[in-house]
């Protein structure tokens, strides 16, 4: 079942090329803050399509219409992950107030705890937040719905929450691996330019520098978007499963 | 859920009639412009003041009239009290606006009666004043009597509350005297929390926070677009005031007028969904 999810979503996210160089043209642009919000809008869009969807049917890529609609779904996007993230932020935060105010062997203990409390409460804040987005895409936008808890944990419970996890530690090492093997061929590509370059006595800083702008091009236009496009994807499906 | 549809939709409003949002924009440049000549001039008079206090070895009250700037003085009151006259007419305009929302028309009000949109501004401005004035005199009294001690920060921090709750209920209670046209109807309590309530306080809360957090988006984003523009421009002119002049109309022209209609229109449809 995740194989197939990866399967689909690796597909899904290479069928049209020119989805990529768009997003990757907002993301240039995202210096500005609104386009920023265009990205994530369009990755929602991304999981409204997926949710709707089934593994292996042919959804297509969701257009680039309605621009203000993305933006504003993009900023709900934001904000649902901002308040989620918030929790185990406060709570290492309240730890580290008291571990302050304790002295000695005891502030290493509360500090020690209030940590691994907030790291675990990231974790799971971080399987919540993209199943409450998943949730509010799948109940048409309703804000309300991200946070939900009680649904959100029926629907985790319902998928498996060792199924969720393994979903989502392959998806890091999906984006992890395709990232780093993208960026070494061309790396390695413009060493043997490099060196072949060296023997023959030309001056090879050129190549260099035209080895890290093709780099970061092709991690900005494609690699990236797709990564993006193949993330909101996955767990899309994966939402869809316990349907 | 219609909340959000109705921030997507107030978002797009503004482009349905572009010559009239920049018609109100020129108001907003017009405003900029007027505020930029009374910061000049002001600081014209600060100086010519602190130079007479140190020449004559007096305090600042004491100085004689002859000694003032009349005719600057006398410029910056005209100024000042021709943006409070614009001011009004946006006020008004805002109040078309709101009407417009509520009555699902999809046109950008027109500026042709200007006599009414000037008693509109007078009736929004009187419910702003109304609204704000409580706190005000409670944060004013607080600052003179009470001094520096624990307690002003209790009073700054009821008076933040107190602005805050008049925030939310200013809303609606604008919508509510407009769609009704009376000014008593801004301050009757009991229909203003009744409608709230039929929207729901958390969502009605929520859509105000959306909508405000939207608004600081796009005008941090227009912010970083005119820094850059302001940077382009700087190069080409070497005076600080031909810059400010120009950036002052761009944000007046494209930027203020914009926010301003889309939040109007927003809270008109918050209102339209508590009548419903």
């Amino acid at each position: 079942m995740i194989l197939d999810i990866y399967k689909d979503s690796l597909e899904y996210s290479a069928k049209d090329w020119k989805t990529l160089v768009i997003l990757g043209v907002i993301a240039l642009f995202s210096f500005l803050l609104l386009p920023l919000f265009l990205l994530s809008g369009y990755n929602y869009r991304v999981v409204k399509t997926a949710v709707n969807g089934i593994i292996n049917g042919r959804d297509p890529l969701p257009d680039f219409d309605d621009f203000i609609g993305m933006f504003v779904d993009g900023v709900k996007v934001v904000i649902v992950q901002v308040v989620y993230i918030i929790v185990p932020i406060a709570i290492f935060f309240i730890f580290a107030v008291i571990s302050s105010q304790l002295s000695g062997g005891f502030a290493v203990a509360s500090m020690t705890i209030g940590v691994f409390i907030a790291l675990i409460i990231g974790i799971i804040a971080c399987l919540m937040v993209q199943m409450g987005i998943c949730h509010m895409a799948y109940n048409d936008g309703e804000f309300s719905k991200a946070f939900a808890l009680k649904e959100i944990k029926e629907v985790i419970d319902e998928i498996g929450w060792f199924k969720c996890i393994v979903t989502y530690i392959g998806l890091i090492i999906i984006t992890l691996v395709i990232s780093t093997v993208v960026a070494s061929i061309i790396g390695f590509i413009f060493a043997a330019f490099g060196f072949s370059g060296l023997m023959l006595g030309i001056n090879t800083s050129g190549v260099f520098l035209l080895g890290m702008l093709l780099n970061i091009s092709v991690s900005m236009f494609f690699v990236g978007p797709y990564l993006s496009i193949f993330n909101a994807r996955s767990i899309g499906l994966l939402y869809t499963i316990q349907l | 859920m219609a909340g959000m549809a109705d921030v997507v939709e107030g978002l797009k409003y503004p482009f349905n009639d572009v010559k009239k949002l920049l018609g109100f924009g020129a108001i907003f440049a017009i405003l900029n412009l007027i505020s930029i000549a009374i910061g000049t001039k002001n600081l014209d008079i600060y100086r010519v003041i602190i130079r007479e206090v140190k020449n004559t070895n007096t305090s600042i009250l004491s100085l004689k009239f002859t000694q003032l700037p009349v005719n600057d003085i006398y410029l910056v009151l005209g100024l000042a009290i021709v943006s409070f006259i614009i001011v009004l007419f946006i006020m008004g305009y805002q109040y078309n606006i709101v009407k417009f929302s509520i009555n699902q028309n999809d046109a950008l009000p027109g500026f042709s009666d200007i006599l009414d949109i000037f008693v509109k501004g007078i009736k929004f401005l009187a419910v702003g004043i109304a609204y704000n004035i409580v706190p005000t005199i409670i944060l004013i009294l607080g600052v003179a009597l009470v001094g520096n001690s624990p307690i002003l920060f209790a009073i700054v921090l009821i008076a933040f509350i107190l602005y805050l709750m008049a925030f939310f209920f200013q809303i609606m209670a604008l919508s509510n005297m407009i769609d009704n046209d009376s000014l008593k109807k801004a301050f009757d309590f009991n229909e203003i929390t009744d409608k709230i309530a039929n929207i729901g306080w958390m969502k009605y809360v929520g859509i105000v926070l959306f909508t405000i957090i939207i608004l600081l988006i796009v005008s941090a984003s227009a912010g970083l677009i005119l820094s850059f523009i302001t940077v382009l421009f700087a190069r080409a002119f070497n005076q600080a005031i031909v810059v400010s002049a120009f950036i002052g109309i761009i944000q007046g022209l494209f930027i203020t007028s914009y926010i301003s209609v889309f939040f109007n229109r927003v809270y008109g449809s918050i209102y339209r969904q508590s009548i419903n």
